[in-house]
């Protein structure tokens, strides 16, 4: 479904990702993990449209989306859900929620998505009214992911959900993503939490310095000593 | 921490002390003002206050969603204003020979429906010709080109009006031939009265555009965090020259529904637009809700100040005032909403 | 390459090294040299070319003071013609020995000026203060507010100004003649840009840069990023004062309207960028074609009354779009490309 083929980015002149190729099948819930600065958030800035390749290609079911804008991944499909989470301060749960719904024109269509995401995360509904800016940490991961959740999106990409989280919100957000996944969302998840992040997933990719070092079933990767000396700290 | 529900814009008022604080001096204001010197300057108050609300919300809203000073504000008035006169002196002059009075009625508002047509082109124009390039080109320090820019267009407007059109008034003694209004012993031209209402009928239009329809919200959702609108899928360079298109028409607008009281003339734009950054530095930068209330508290302040101040110091006390705002609440009475309000 | 060869070497290289200091290479030397004789020549002697050399000069000086500010710690000071005027008028009304008005202290001009870039100063570092611990937009609005404020004082305070009507202060010389008044404003534009270079070049100017690049690693050094922004403001406010009180004194004819308005701001705000923002000679090299381009199209275009600014406007628009850097950009551009074929072809 995702293919990214010797992909290069950079930030002005710093080249910040090196001929990275990873794919995500329909279906897949993939890892990509890595140190601090290895290029992550870069990499799914890139497939979001935000930031252009200067090198490779990503192709998105069959369509090149190198020059897609940010604006437009959403319609075709694909959901970024920030670490910065970019939410609608000022607007309510559920303004925001609907605001993820942008491009669904039809209403039913909303209000019946609206639902879907509710039952995936009750306390959002609780708090339906009250103003995103003014939410706890975890709440607003919640809200992010649910708000990306709202166009239906065949691919989502997740960035560092768990960060700042305490342990068992962490739990709450990753038993979401797993929900997720159950309802058949690809999902591209990166994160620095390299144990959980193996445990959802199905594959992984391990980047570092913008490179990938390592791909293969998270299952594999769990028992690799590399890993396990550089990320789980055995 | 307290939850905060979406709340009605009466709740956010009261629980911003410094807002508070300042309505009620206003409302003390302004009834010393009418007991000094009468119910007429209340109402003169009112009126005005409209006005600069209608101007200072476009100025707002240009700054909150685009990040941009706008200091050719007044050039959209003025264009308004030209607009509308020449829309209207030609109707009034075949009226002359072969009255119609339905025509006499409704001459006026086409004059300003026409002028805000014209306001929502040159919108559209000016920011696709002009801040799409720049915004292109810019890596850093957005604020300050884009505001150099409004004051680059700003002089190339009044000077090309000067050229074009001369720097001759264009003007009309009133828009409807009729008898003032009388209104608590007050009385009222038509031309007035209609402004105002012209003035809250925009505001109210603009209110519900942004609340109640997508777009409307899109707006308001790119002025809140630009990078999330753009996930949820909104086109920002539809929105950019939608949202100056508004503000522009709006000025425009408020020229042509003014045109009986300030004329039409290459810089009739400078006190339009001086008040209209006057009540949006006071209210908040971008808060387009402040604006508005803003708008009808810095009318109470001008005519006070006409009231009570000898004239030497009249333009001396509202910067006197501001300079205190400053002091104590730099983000704005209301708050801003723009990003960031300490030094970068 | 032997030392003879060599152009940085013995006297030639200490004299250049020694003029790059105050922010002269060689060809600015040339220039100021052409520019300084000029109204030697014909047809430059004649009294209104003169004239139009001296209104060079004073917007030159204008452009590099304002420059300081928007180019260094990118602050527009959108009241910088009525701070001129402060200074104009405090001098003039100084120098006042008329009954008409109701102070006349009597002062020479030549001590009025100082005071009036004190007067200038002191205002720009209340306002400064005030203001730049915010962001620069701030600065410019209320610099704009305060600037209309100090118009408006000075149009209704009439038994100090004669308002509206102007003051016709005295004059430096007892002359009819340009010239001396010409050389007075050349030297004055000398020591404004020269003062501002060294500026610039002390450890004030690697303040400002530190600042602007990146604020928070310059706070992390020890840099109050507002005390210096202040003093930049103060600064160029002091050098607006003092050329409005050369002014007064020369052109013998002051009006709030004329003087203070936010369109004479405008008209040296757009010198600055159109020289090139942070250069400080830009402006100066753009000011001078400029008055002449100006005044020759207004005597013979007459039919089109302010087709000038019209064009210069655009000019200003285009230069900030498409070629932020401006004259003093090019110019750089220029050198580059020849040092680099230079370097190529030995």
């Amino acid at each position: 479904m995702l293919q990214l083929k010797n992909l290069d980015a950079s930030y002005g002149f710093l080249q910040i990702l090196w001929g990275v190729s990873l794919f995500v099948d329909e279906g897949e819930s993939v890892g990509l993990v890595g140190p601090n600065g290895a290029g992550k958030t870069t990499t799914l800035r890139t497939i979001a449209g935000l930031l252009t390749p200067t090198g490779g290609e990503v192709s998105f079911k069959g369509q090149s989306m190198n020059h897609v804008p940010a604006y437009q991944t959403t319609r075709k499909g694909i959901s970024y859900i920030s670490e910065d989470l970019n939410l609608f301060v000022d607007m309510s749960v559920r303004e925001n929620l609907l605001m993820g719904a942008y491009i669904v024109r039809d209403r039913e269509k909303q209000l019946e998505t609206l639902d879907f995401v509710y039952q995936l995360f009750p306390r959002l509904k609780e708090r339906e009214s009250q103003l995103a800016g003014t939410m706890s940490g975890g709440e607003r991961k919640m809200l992010a992911i649910a708000r990306g959740m709202m166009s239906s999106p065949q691919l989502l990409l997740v960035d560092e959900p768990s960060l700042g989280l305490a342990p068992h919100l962490v739990t709450d957000v990753f038993n979401s993503l797993q929900k997720l996944q159950e309802a058949g969302v690809t999902i591209l998840l990166v994160e620095q939490r390299v144990n959980a992040t193996l445990e959802i997933t199905d594959r992984a990719y391990v980047l570092e310095h913008g490179r990938i070092a390592m791909e293969g079933p998270s299952s594999e990767l769990v028992q690799d000593e590399h890993v396990k000396q550089a990320y789980l700290g055995i | 921490m307290k939850e905060k529900t979406s709340r009605s814009i009466w709740e956010k008022i009261t629980d911003n002390s410094a807002a508070s604080v300042v309505i009620i001096s206003t409302v003390v204001l302004a009834l010393v003002t009418g007991l000094a010197a009468g119910p007429s300057q209340v109402i003169n108050s009112i009126v005005t206050g409209g006005m600069w609300a209608l101007l200072a919300v476009g100025l707002a809203l240009v700054f909150g969603v685009m990040n941009v000073p706008h200091f050719a504000h007044g050039e959209s008035f003025m264009v308004g204003a030209y607009v509308a006169y020449f829309v209207f002196s030609p109707i009034h002059q075949s009226l002359q020979e072969s009255p119609n009075a339905l025509l006499a009625a409704i001459a006026p508002f086409l004059a300003m429906l026409v002028a805000g047509v014209a306001g929502l082109i040159l919108g559209v124009i000016l920011e696709r010709l002009l801040f799409y390039p720049l915004r292109v080109r810019t890596k850093s320090g957005w604020v300050m080109n884009a505001f150099l820019l409004t004051v680059g267009i700003s002089f190339i407007m009044t000077n090309g009006t000067t050229l074009t059109l001369g720097p001759n008034f264009r003007g009309i003694p009133r828009y409807w031939d009729v008898e003032p209004l009388e209104f608590l012993g007050v009385r009222v031209a038509v031309d007035r009265v209609v402004a105002f209402f012209v003035a809250i009928a925009s505001i109210v239009a603009l209110w519900f555009f942004l609340r109640r329809t997508r777009t409307g919200r899109a707006i308001r959702a790119v002025s809140q965090d630009e990078t999330g609108a753009q996930m949820m899928g909104i086109n920002l360079n539809f929105i950019y020259p939608l949202t100056f298109a508004l503000a522009t028409a709006l000025a425009a607008i408020s020229g042509a529904s003014l045109l009986f009281m300030f004329q039409a003339y290459p810089t009739v734009g400078l006190k339009p637009l001086y008040f209209a950054w006057y009540v949006v530095m006071m209210a908040g930068l971008g808060n387009v809700v402040g604006a508005i209330v803003g708008g009808f508290i810095v009318a109470v302040l001008q005519t006070a100040t006409q009231q009570f101040v000898g004239i030497a110091w009249e333009d001396v006390i509202p910067t006197a005032v501001m300079i205190i705002v400053l002091l104590v609440v730099p983000s704005g009475i209301f708050g801003s909403e723009v990003k960031g309000v300490q030094e970068q | 390459m032997n030392a003879e060869q060599k152009p940085n070497a013995g006297t030639w290289g200490m004299i250049t090294a020694g003029l790059k200091k105050i922010g002269f290479s060689p060809v600015g030397l040339v220039l100021l040299g052409i520019v300084a004789i000029l109204p030697l020549i014909p047809p430059f002697n004649q009294e209104h070319m003169i004239r139009w050399l001296i209104m060079g000069a004073f917007l030159a000086a204008q452009a590099a003071a304002f420059d300081f500010t928007s180019g260094y710690i990118s602050v527009v000071n959108f009241g910088f013609a009525a701070v001129l005027g402060l200074g104009a008028y405090t001098s003039a009304i100084l120098a006042n020995k008329s009954p008409v008005l109701m102070v006349q202290p009597g002062i020479s001009p030549w001590i009025g000026i100082w005071i009036g870039a004190i007067l200038a100063g002191l205002v720009g570092l209340g306002l400064g203060w005030l203001t730049l611990r915010l962001r620069g937009i701030f600065a410019a609005v209320m610099a704009w507010f305060v600037g209309i404020a100090l118009m408006g004082l000075v149009r209704n305070l009439t038994d100090l100004t004669r308002g509206p009507l102007g003051m016709n202060p005295e004059t430096l010389f007892d002359t009819a003649a340009n010239l001396p008044y010409y050389y007075v404003i050349l030297a004055m534009m000398l020591v404004v840009y020269v003062a501002l270079r060294l500026v610039t070049r002390s450890n004030f100017g690697l303040a400002f840069k530190a600042i602007g690049q990146n604020i928070e690693a310059a706070r992390a050094s020890g840099i109050n990023p507002t005390k210096y922004r202040v003093i930049n403001f103060a600064l160029s406010c002091m050098f607006a004062g003092w050329l409005g009180g050369f002014y007064a004194h020369y052109f013998g004819s002051l009006t709030p309207q004329t003087l203070m308005h936010t369109s004479k701001t405008v008209e040296v705000l757009a010198l600055a960028y159109i020289g090139g923002r942070g250069s400080l000679w830009g402006g100066m090299f753009v000011a001078f074609p400029f008055v002449f381009l100006i005044e020759f199209l207004r005597s013979n275009l007459t039919e089109l009354p302010g087709l000038h600014l019209v064009l210069y406007g655009l000019l200003m628009v285009l230069v900030m779009i498409f070629y932020p850097n401006g004259v003093a950009g090019l110019y750089a551009w220029v050198v580059n490309k020849v040092k680099s074929s230079r370097s190529k072809g030995e």
